[in-house]
């Protein structure tokens, strides 16, 4: 691949992220995380946010996309054309970035640890080759905005475990897109933890490719005063036996909004693919709201698709047994909440990051209850 | 130690208890038989302190102190629990977890220092063993995927960890075949205590062929109709609520 090549992909994005605009309420995808509102005046900007790796684990290959000659791996695999206009974003308005690559068969244990700081926008590649595994924790560097635009690429039975926690940031607009194609045999299981921004948003688009692909989402967001969180997905069986389940759980207190939207689409053919998807929210307070927005999209036979949504509050029977238990109010309903929120939790394979979630879920509610 | 006088309870603005009278001694075990929907449950949630179980009028005394002014992990602190009839299930939190955090909020509330979490395991082990509460059962979250034995042993666990001054037991016999049933009165009997009172809430007669109260008390239409002692029971069983009801009406 070529220069030429690469500035043409970016004058595609920048007519898409042109002819679009910034996306706003009136947009069916946007409904609830009105992006123009907030950015105001200042728009999507054209500043190049940044990345930090703390350090590489050994068998982990890095390319910074700000320099020239990008290697075969990573020009066959970046800026892949789309209609996303944020993903757009991040390619047209800024040329940096880092791309990680694990070969063949290598089994990295440590994880790899990256950040993205900063203001403005900045993108991502990771691509594990054939029968590669790692376990990716993505930090989330408070700012006053920022677009992440991740690629990720699972070839045949690679596997990834990807953790993301975004913090609790009220004056911050964090916004990324991640997109995954996932070969057969490939494995993703995708971890999101937000206590939300002034408006955050996590979305996830991912194309289970092969026989035998399988992608597990889960979440677990609390949120109190006017935060926002946001998690968007979109998953594509496009192969039969293919598999995908999505676990999402909300705590929202005080004015705070949770958002949860997921499109599953099981394209023509693939038969026999199996999904479910699950969002679950309490809200503690009159003003708090939460959106939940399962969706699914059928054109194949012999498919079994479950989803469900639930918002409620906490069950009063299971607080007074633990208040008459001697335990007092508001450590009861912490108690019940982090109960909540476990199963999502669980979720997470990677015990030292499970830990970590637990941690920081545990002192969110403490703020709350 | 249990002093109530002239109870009356609404329920969602519904009067269940119409005037209920009652007094506990410290050692004494009492029983309160009654048809469905005579007060029972009414009775027992009010003295733990549920939320919408309103008292219109009269009084809990309960070692000097009024009992409604309360609220429930107050209660709890100062001796007083509830062996509920439907233990709830809590997923997401291990019974383990939850009976240490339990019993240490107990005795905070009492100005006494936590046990570290190796007290509370022998002493939860320790107390387990003879209600046969097994390791595995502790590890599970609360209450979930429990039989209806298994619950209602976990109850009278609780209550022989908690060590309460005043023991209610509501309708602990419900949902047990009779091994079960054997199982739990046995443990009930073994805190019976000169210090500790009880108040075994049942339906039938059966229990209290395990556990023998001092004094039995009917209940029928939120008032104590009928009282005596343990042959009561044996009358009940005979003769059926509607006789002794019938009488006192």
């Amino acid at each position: 691949m070529t220069l030429a090549l690469n500035l043409d992909r970016k004058a595609q994005a920048a007519a898409v992220v042109h002819s679009h605009g910034v996306p706003h309420r009136r947009i069916e995808d946007w409904k609830y995380s009105d992006l123009k509102a907030v950015l105001g005046e200042q728009g999507l900007g054209a500043v190049m946010a940044e990345w930090l790796v703390g350090s590489l684990p050994s068998g982990v290959e890095m390319f910074d996309l700000s320099q020239p000659n990008p290697p075969a791996w990573v020009m066959g695999h970046i800026a892949r054309p789309t209609q996303n206009v944020m993903r757009a974003a991040s390619l047209a308005l800024s040329a940096g970035g880092v791309a990680f690559r694990v070969p063949k068969g290598a089994a990295i244990t440590a994880p790899l640890k990256l950040d993205f700081t900063g203001p403005g926008h900045v993108r991502g590649l990771l691509v594990l080759e054939e029968g590669a595994s790692l376990t990716l924790v993505e930090g989330v560097g408070v700012t006053d905005f920022r677009n992440v635009g991740f690629e990720i690429v699972l070839g045949e039975n690679a596997r990834l475990e990807h953790v993301r926690v975004s913090p609790n940031a009220a004056d911050a607009v964090l916004v990324e897109e991640v997109s995954l194609h996932i070969a057969a045999g490939g494995h993703y299981r995708g971890h999101f933890a937000g206590f939300g921004s002034k408006l955050a948003r996590m979305e996830l688009e991912i194309a289970l490719e092969g026989e035998g692909a399988e992608a597990h989402l889960s979440g677990v967001s609390v949120l109190d005063g006017k935060r926002h969180s946001d998690v968007t997905t979109h998953v594509i069986h496009r192969v039969g036996n293919s598999q995908s389940t999505q676990l999402f759980k909300h705590v929202a207190s005080g004015a705070a909004r949770a958002v949860y939207q997921g499109k599953v689409t099981v394209a023509k053919g693939a038969n026999g693919s199996d999904s479910s998807q699950t969002a679950k929210a309490l809200l503690l307070g009159e003003g708090a709201e939460a959106d939940l927005k399962p969706e699914l999209e059928i054109f194949a036979d012999d498919v079994k698709c479950a989803h469900g949504a639930a918002v409620g509050d906490l069950d009063a029977e299971s607080l007074f047994y633990l208040r008459a238990r001697g335990i007092p109010e508001s450590q009861a309903r912490g108690l019940l909440l982090q109960a909540f929120l476990e199963d999502a939790v669980a979720e997470i394979e990677n015990i030292d990051q499970r830990e970590l979630v637990r941690t920081e879920l545990l002192s969110a509610l403490k703020a709350i209850v | 130690m249990l002093e109530i006088k002239n109870l009356h309870v609404a329920v969602e603005g519904k009067e269940i208890l119409k005037g209920l009278s009652l007094s506990i001694a410290p050692g004494q075990v009492h029983a309160i038989m009654g048809p469905n929907g005579s007060g029972k449950s009414t009775l027992s949630y009010v003295l733990a302190g549920r939320a919408g179980y309103d008292v219109t009028e009269g009084s809990i005394i309960y070692n000097g102190e009024d009992l409604v002014a309360l609220v429930p992990e107050e209660r709890a602190a100062k001796g007083v629990f509830l062996a509920m009839q439907y233990p709830v299930e809590i997923p997401g939190v291990t019974t383990m977890t939850f009976l240490k955090t339990a019993l240490n909020s107990q005795r905070r509330a009492r100005g006494e220092s936590d046990i570290d979490a190796v007290g509370v395991l022998k002493l939860v082990r320790a107390k387990a063993k003879t209600l046969n509460v097994s390791e595995e059962m502790l590890k599970r979250a609360l209450n979930v995927g429990f039989s209806g034995g298994e619950k209602k042993r976990l109850e009278i666990l609780q209550m022989a960890i908690f060590e309460p001054k005043l023991a209610i037991l509501d309708e602990t016999d419900s949902g047990l075949d009779i091994d079960a049933l054997r199982l739990v009165a046995e443990g009930v009997n073994a805190l019976r205590d000169p210090k500790r009172a009880m108040l075994v809430i049942t339906h039938y007669q059966r229990l209290l062929d395990y556990i023998v109260p001092d004094r039995i008390h009917v209940l029928a239409g939120g008032r104590i109709v009928a009282e005596g002692g343990k042959e009561l029971a044996l009358e009940l069983e005979a003769k059926g609520y509607e006789h002794i009801v019938g009488q006192a009406a």
